[in-house]
Order: C-alpha cells, then sequence, then structure tokens
C-alpha cells in the first residue's frame, strides 16, 4: 500500500499553468508536511531559471534532461527549506517533461531526490526519529498530455526502487492547521579554540549543536499542557468543529543544562577568542489537523527552533564569505544576525519566512520572494514586527573586566564600518559559495555583486 | 539516629547549572577572583529570575516560584498546603496513572518529593533579534557543571509559596557557598567542581548540606571538619561530616544490592523494664555464599569481620572496601600471625585473628572479652550496654564452632534479664529481608542460644576517636 498525498487545488492551478517551451523540461520542488499515515502538500515552485549569461555548461548529455542543473534545483531547494516554519518541508519534486522524455524522467527524478535530500540535510542540527517519513515524493507531467505519476522513493535507502503512491486534490487542505508560536531566548558563549576560520565554524557548529540537543529535550508545554504521552494536541472539548479560523497555540519549552561528564574539576581550553550569539527568535510551526499528535506538534516547533537559530548563523557567515571574498572569518564586535520575517505562503494561508540583513528592506524581502517562490508578495504583507532590530550597546557582559575600554572602541569601529555591502539577493549569494570556486577559475564577470 | 517528628516532608531540589567563566590571566589572583565572583553573581540571578520552573517528578506539576507564584496544577495555588502535593505523585513502582496514595512512610518517618530545576527560554524579556558578538582575546574559557542538591525540611502544613520561596533562598546559598569553596580550591586556572552533600546533623541543626571539593580526599579536609563541629556543636571525637555520613534519602536504592541494618524492622522484645543498647549507624549484613564466595561451613567469623569492616566504611573513618576472604587471610600472613599457606585456605579464624585484622587494615582498635562459660554471658548486660551506649559498634562473638555478630542487648537492669540481638552470618540464602527478619538469621535470642558450656571470646571494636 502506497503512500497518500493529498494536495490542495491550488497547486494543481499552479501545476497546470507551468509554461515549459516545446522540448525542454520544468522542475521544482513540492513542499507540505508528512505524517506518519498520509502526507499533505501545500506549495509547488518551479525552479527559478538561472540567470547568467554565456553560462559555460558543457553538454555533455544528449538533451534536455541531462541538462537539468542538478545543483542549481537543490540549492533552490535547500535555500526554500530555510523558508519553510516548522512542521512543514520539502516533500519531493516535480518534473515536467515533453512526452519523448517521460521514459526518463524517472531516473532523472530520482538522481534529483537523492541530491536534494543530501543537500537539506547537511546544516541539519537535529537528529531525524524512527517516526519521521523518509519517503519523498517525485510527481512526473507529461507536458503534452497533461498525465501525472506520482512515485515515493525512500531517501534512507539509496538502492530501494520507486514506489506507487496516490495523488489526490481536495480543497483547503491547510486553512484549519493549527499554528503553535513561541519567542526564544538564546544566549550561547562559545570559545574559539585554535585560531583558523574553518576552526571558528566547528567550535560554533558543535557549540549550536549541543544547545539544540538541550532543546530537543527540553520540556514543552502547549496551551500551558505537558504533552506527557500519546495524548492529541486538540482534546475533545477543545474542538470547535464550525472554526474556520486558524487556532493558535502558545509554545513554552523549559530546558535544564546539558549534563557533562563526571568530573573533578573544570574543563578549562586556551581560546583565541570566544563568540557569543544573543538574542530573541520567533518560532512558528504548523500541525496538519488530522487528528495530530502533541508529541508531533511539540516536535515541529522544536525543529523550528532550531533550524531558525542554525540557519540565520550559517547564513551569516555564507554571506560574510562572499563580501569578505576570502576566509578572514569574523570581525570582532557585535554583528546583527539577519531578523525573521513572515509573509505568507502563496495560496495556502500558511506563512513561509525570510532573513533580512540589516542594510536590507521589505523590498529585498519580496525580491526574494519572487525569485524564491514564484509569487507576489506586497510589501505590507511582510511582517517585520516579531524581531526587532538589534541594539548595539556596550553593556553586554563580556569578559574580565578590564577589557571595557577595548570593547567599547571595537564596538564603536564596527558601527562605522558596515560589513554588509552586498545587496544581491539571498539566493544567489548562496549558491555563489558552491560555485565561487568554478567560476573564479573561469574568470567569468560576477554580474551579480555589487560593490 | 532520631528524626524530629515534625519534620514530615524533605523537598530536594536538583538541577546542574552550568558554571562559565573567561579568564585572561589565571594566575593574576584579584582579577581572576572578581570574574569567578561575577560569573557566580549571574548565575545567582539566574536562580532569582522569573524562569525558574521547578517541576516535581513523577507528577505532571510545574511550579514558576518567581513569577508571582504561576503553577500548572489549577488546584495548586500559592496558599496550598505542600502536603497536596503528595496526591499527584505517581510512585515509583509501576503502578496506573492513577495512584493516588499518599508515599508511605518509611522506617524514617520522612517523606521525599523530589523536584528539579528548569529554565523557561520561551518567556523572553524583549524581542531583539540575535547578535553576534566576537572577542578576540586569547582567554582561558573555563567550564564546569554544578549539581545543585537542595533540601529543604518543613511540616505538610507549611503553604507551597513558602516552600518555592524556601528553595530559591536555598538555591541561592548553595551558589554562594559553592563559590566559596571554588574560589579557596582554586590554583591558577586549576578549578575543583564543588559537590553538595547532606548530613543529618542532631537538633537543631538538622539536615544540613556542606559543599566539598571533589577529588579532595576526606582525609585533607580535616580542618574543614573541625570549624564545622564547632559550629554545630557536634561532638568531636566522631565522624558526622565524613562523605561517608552523608544522609541516605529513602526514596534511593543503594546501588549494590546488599541490605543493610536489617534489625530495625524487628520489634524489641518483650522484657519488663529492658532498655535498649543497640548499634549506632549503618552496616552490611555480610553472610555466606554473598560474593559467589562458598564459604559454607568454614566462613563465619570472615562474614562477621566483613560487617564490622563495612560498619567502619559506612561511618565514613575508613575509605578502603570491606576486605575479601582473600585480603582477610592475607593480613594474618603480612603481620606474622599465620603461614603463607593459610591464604586460600579454608581454615577458620577467631576473636583474636579479627582483632589483628582489624587493626593491621583498617588501624581499629579493639577490647577482647573473654567467657570461660556460655552461661555466663547472661551476666555481661552491663559490659555490653556500656559497649553500645559509647562504641556503637557491632560485636563479633566466637565460640563452641560458631562465629556470630552481636548488635545489640535488651537488658534490664533491676532484674538482669538480658536478650541479645544477632545478626547470623551462617544464611546461606539471597538479599531477602523478609526471610532474613522472619526466620530469624537477624533476630533477638535468650541466653539459652549460647552454648552453656563451651568458652567465648568477643571482639569489641573500639572506635577511633577522629571527626
Amino acid at each position: 500500500m502506497g503512500r497518500s498525498y493529498f494536495v490542495d487545488e491550488t497547486v494543481e492551478k499552479y501545476l497546470g499553468g507551468l509554461l515549459a517551451d516545446p522540448g525542454s523540461c520544468v522542475t521544482g520542488f513540492l513542499a507540505g508536511q508528512s505524517s506518519p499515515q498520509r502526507d499533505f502538500v501545500v506549495l509547488a515552485v518551479q525552479t527559478p531559471q538561472r540567470e547568467s549569461e554565456g553560462q559555460l555548461k558543457s553538454s555533455r548529455g544528449s538533451g534536455p534532461l541531462d541538462d537539468i542543473d542538478v545543483e542549481w534545483v537543490t540549492e533552490h531547494a535547500r535555500q526554500v527549506s530555510r523558508m519553510l516554519p516548522g512542521g512543514l518541508c520539502i516533500l519531493g519534486l516535480f518534473l515536467v517533461t515533453p512526452p519523448e522524455l517521460s521514459k526518463d524522467a524517472q531516473n532523472t527524478l530520482k538522481r534529483l531526490i537523492f541530491a536534494m535530500d543530501k543537500c537539506i540535510s547537511k546544516g541539519r542540527l537535529w537528529e531525524l526519529t524512527e517516526e519521521d517519513v523518509t519517503d519523498r515524493v517525485t510527481l512526473h507531467i507529461c507536458s503534452k498530455t497533461k498525465k501525472t505519476v506520482c512515485k515515493t522513493l525512500d531517501v534512507k535507502d539509496p538502492k530501494s526502487s520507486a514506489k506507487p503512491a496516490d495523488w489526490k486534490y481536495q480543497t483547503c487542505v491547510s486553512s484549519s492547521w493549527p499554528m503553535l508560536t513561541c519567542s526564544v531566548e538564546v544566549d550561547l558563549q562559545i570559545p574559539l579554540t585554535g585560531s583558523s576560520s574553518d576552526n571558528t565554524d566547528k567550535c560554533m557548529k558543535d557549540c549550536l549543536t549541543r544547545w539544540a540537543k538541550q532543546i530537543e529535550a527540553g520540556n514543552c508545554l502547549i496551551s500551558g499542557r505537558q504533552a506527557l504521552d500519546d495524548s492529541e494536541l486538540i482534546s475533545a472539548q477543545k474542538k470547535n468543529l464550525k472554526t474556520t479560523h486558524r487556532q493558535t497555540f502558545p509554545a513554552r519549552i523549559l530546558v535544564s543544562d546539558p549534563e557533562l561528564d563526571e568530573r573533578s574539576s573544570a574543563l578549562v581550553q586556551l581560546c583565541s577568542g570566544s563568540v557569543r550569539v544573543r538574542g530573541v527568535v520567533h518560532c512558528r510551526a504548523y500541525i496538519h489537523n488530522n487528528k495530530p499528535k502533541a508529541r508531533h506538534a511539540v516536535q515541529a516547533i522544536k525543529r523550528d527552533i532550531i533550524n531558525t537559530v542554525s540557519s540565520r548563523v550559517e547564513m551569516f557567515l555564507e554571506d560574510l564569505l562572499i563580501s569578505e571574498g576570502s576566509r578572514k572569518g569574523l570581525c570582532t564586535g557585535q554583528q546583527a544576525l539577519p531578523r525573521r520575517v513572515f509573509a505568507p505562503m502563496p495560496f495556502s494561508g500558511l506563512s513561509v519566512c525570510d532573513y533580512m540583513f540589516p542594510d536590507e528592506s521589505t523590498a529585498d524581502v519580496a525580491d526574494r520572494l519572487k525569485e524564491m517562490l514564484d509569487w507576489e508578495t506586497p510589501e505590507e504583507d511582510i511582517d517585520i514586527s516579531l524581531e526587532s532590530n538589534q541594539l548595539f550597546s556596550p553593556e553586554l557582559e563580556m569578559t574580565d573586566s578590564h577589557s571595557d575600554d577595548s570593547r567599547k572602541h571595537v564596538i564603536s569601529e564596527v558601527q562605522v564600518e558596515n560589513p554588509h555591502i552586498h545587496k544581491a539577493p539571498q539566493y544567489y549569494a548562496g549558491v555563489a559559495v558552491a560555485a565561487t570556486i568554478a567560476l573564479l577559475a573561469t574568470a567569468t564577470s560576477l554580474l551579480y555583486f555589487s560593490e | 539516629m532520631v528524626y524530629s517528628e515534625e519534620c514530615a516532608i524533605i523537598f530536594r531540589l536538583k538541577g546542574i547549572l552550568e558554571f562559565a567563566c573567561q579568564l585572561d590571566n589565571p594566575n593574576a589572583g584579584s582579577q581572576s577572583q572578581s570574574t569567578i565572583s561575577k560569573s557566580f553573581q549571574g548565575l545567582r540571578s539566574k536562580v532569582s529570575s522569573k524562569n525558574i520552573v521547578f517541576t516535581v517528578c513523577n507528577s505532571p506539576i510545574l511550579i514558576w516560584p518567581n513569577t508571582g507564584f504561576q503553577s500548572s496544577m489549577e488546584s495548586l495555588t500559592e496558599a496550598s498546603a505542600c502536603g497536596d502535593i503528595l496526591q499527584y505523585i505517581e510512585s515509583d513502582d509501576g503502578g496506573s496513572k492513577k495512584t493516588l496514595k499518599k508515599k508511605d512512610k518509611k522506617r524514617s518517618g520522612h517523606t521525599v518529593v523530589n523536584l528539579k530545576l528548569l529554565f523557561e527560554v520561551t518567556d523572553p524579556a524583549g524581542n531583539e533579534a540575535p547578535s553576534l558578538i566576537r572577542v578576540d582575546t586569547q582567554q582561558h574559557c573555563v567550564k564546569m557543571p554544578l549539581h545543585l542538591d537542595c533540601v529543604l525540611s518543613v511540616t505538610t502544613e507549611e503553604s507551597l509559596a513558602s516552600v518555592c520561596t524556601g528553595l530559591v533562598e536555598t538555591l541561592r546559598k548553595q551558589l554562594a557557598e559553592m563559590e566559596e569553596v571554588v574560589q579557596r580550591y582554586r590554583k591558577g586556572s586549576s578549578f575543583l567542581v564543588p559537590q553538595p552533600f547532606h548530613f543529618q546533623l542532631p537538633e537543631p541543626a538538622g539536615l544540613t548540606t556542606v559543599i566539598y571539593p571533589a577529588g579532595v580526599p576526606d582525609s585533607q579536609l580535616q580542618a574543614i571538619r573541625e570549624d564545622l563541629h564547632r559550629k554545630f556543636e557536634l561532638p568531636s571525637d566522631r565522624p558526622y561530616l565524613r562523605r561517608a555520613n552523608a544522609f541516605h534519602f529513602p526514596d534511593v536504592a543503594y546501588k549494590d544490592g546488599y541490605l543493610r541494618n536489617p534489625h530495625i524492622h524487628l520489634n524489641p522484645p518483650n522484657i519488663e523494664d529492658a532498655k535498649l543498647y543497640l548499634v549506632q549507624g549503618v552496616y552490611i549484613y555480610h553472610h555466606y555464599m554473598q560474593d559467589r564466595v562458598d564459604d559454607d561451613g568454614w566462613g563465619c567469623a570472615y562474614r562477621s569481620l566483613q560487617t564490622i569492616c563495612s560498619w567502619f566504611q559506612q561511618q565514613g573513618y575508613v575509605e578502603t572496601a570491606v576486605p575479601t576472604h582473600t585480603q582477610i587471610q592475607q593480613a594474618l600472613v603480612d603481620v606474622g600471625d599465620k603461614e603463607p599457606r593459610f591464604v586460600g585456605s579454608r581454615q577458620w579464624i577467631g576473636s583474636i585473628e579479627v582483632q589483628v585484622v582489624l587493626n593491621q587494615l583498617l588501624g581499629v582498635t579493639s577490647k577482647i572479652l573473654f567467657v570461660s562459660q556460655g552461661s555466663e554471658l547472661a551476666t555481661k548486660g552491663r559490659e555490653l550496654a556500656n559497649h553500645f551506649q559509647t562504641e556503637g559498634t557491632p560485636v563479633m562473638i566466637g565460640g563452641g564452632v560458631l562465629a556470630h555478630t552481636i548488635l545489640g542487648v535488651a537488658w534490664s537492669e533491676n532484674s538482669g534479664q538480658i536478650r541479645f540481638l544477632i545478626l547470623d552470618p551462617h544464611y546461606t540464602g539471597g538479599e531477602d529481608l523478609q526471610t532474613i527478619t522472619d526466620k530469624g538469621w537477624c533476630g533477638w535470642k535468650g541466653p539459652e542460644f549460647w552454648d552453656q558450656n563451651a568458652y567465648y571470646n568477643l571482639c569489641l571494636p573500639q572506635r577511633p576517636k577522629t571527626i
């Protein structure tokens, strides 16, 4: 018995409206939520065109399928997965091909799915559990007949073959999905051992991983109640059958400091410096409304908390790499991490998020949303109020008191310079990390960097 | 030990707080001191903040003690009696989720409510998005976990609010005491982890917590104990504050699987006018076949000796483990009392050998009491009573062909009637308290228990006069 995908009819409309040049293919991702019994698809977005002139494409393959830039497709999916709040993720990919290429479509989809999963799971700080669904959906559409073939592949098992799955369209799949929200205070002190910036990245990743485990192990209260057992999220008495609006449940997370090894003396490391990540992150997660279990909702919000912090740090470091041009690493002082802003998701009424750097505006966010989600968002619909701008304060407690003066000096220096020079859409910056070496080697002019 | 009748509940709050600080120069005395102080100040603020949460273990109860007392249970408010918490606690031994019974009051008369310290991360003061702050000075980064363990003894009528306030105060105080220990024992960048120990001291001190530095043996903490003995007006000739003297919480199982003090489950004998003179403190019941050593038929005196050694270990006089048969035999060879081939044999030992081994392995001296006939033991009431009153150590008695351990006497000064509390090392079964007490392996015996015609030697170990 294969999996069942319940797909919002707005997705059907979108897929039907895709224009493919005759003979060429269109790729894109499908997003939604998986539950042990069934899956829900609420969003489909085609891969954006790669805007590059004179891009040297080695035509090794014979035909459009081979020309599909796997890296580009997966990078798009990776960037979008950062924009999805908790509970939602990339469920799979679709591929539109002309009839003559249909027979090879499945192979291409398989290649893409595995590459994409690998790309997305790289930066993840939490582990998959047994209950997590590892099937990804592949949807093949014939551009002439509009016939769809839906299959699933288990990314846990590269040798497995695709299994057939049901693809059913429904109205308003996610309109009454409950939403969990919380604001989480983060204050991580990360000592840096060694001085290379690779080392810095590793120290930060280790510390963030430990913090992620703390969050995962924490107690979670939803609307004041702990999800202690296999209980349902919405108890019978609270179910309001007439509700059409989305219920919001505030979540509270309680943690304890991690249990380190039994030791009789403190761990002392000689550090070349330290990094502190401090501030408040606003988190959101959605859960399907087909008798959801409280613990799945808890897992969704916890993962969102972890993802939002690790995504921003990752993005900040990627951005630094681009604007600095070399592995100089973090400069001293306080630097703002990108702020999380929310916008309505195309069609479904759920929200997506984006990260706004200090020198950006809602116009930049709108541009990115158009780029990544193929969707026009009016600027007034972008909610930037949930996280406020960082204050640069010299009262932040840091180290030995004697360094007060030098610290103030450093911070004021930083305020004068503006490390964020780039104004290019986020997407391009991310891809450039991977492609930098190749591009520099070919000495192609970097059209998307502005100075 | 006598527990005060008034203290019906012990609230025990445990939690881990990570201590972290950055030192520019660990050898710069006062600068490092003030940095460490600042970090501890930060931790004290943390436990006074509105983000701390107490969770009652094995129950759904959560309490925010610092936000005008919020609780996750509507029926528990700040004015509720703290005893009301007991009905929500699930007992550990399986059972359905609807157990509402109060925890059985064990012989110790204490009910323990365990709490865990948690911190809420979702109620932030502001909503400022995160920043990254980098500092580029070379520093020593110090991290260590502080295992907080606070206790509060209260009556069941005490309000929840006052219990919570009391616990928060105790947390702050414990952090201050931990800071003191950390500062005192710090050498450059070497920090010792402060560890809390609880001791049941005679009233008025009651259940008291002392912080000791990890890794420093009891022998090096003599001066600290002397100060505390003075402070709590404790006798200066017996240990109360060695780590081994730490209070054993009734709800925590011993990890080694041995039985301790089986005699407390017995009813005393019914003799008119008799007073009880019993062993003081804790001992472990050692008997035949334990530890996979088959000493059935020959090892009784060895087992009695092991019970005595366990007493000195449990009371904190020695830190070494209870000796095995082989180690006992080796000790006798080492002092020249026996030939080398004694080791590994199944030869019996007597009171004199027990005395020798106690001296050799534990540095403990013993008095030997000789009776020429078993019937004479009935007349030794006063001496045994005195022994249990002043020394309180278990007594090994050997004679006839048997060895036993005497744990106490019930003796009437007027009538001279006497009963002996006997711990029998000849038991070959498992650590089954029911069997041991029912079948008299630990039990009260009359003077007829002894072989009336045989002669007996008793080994009465003396407490070293030390703290």
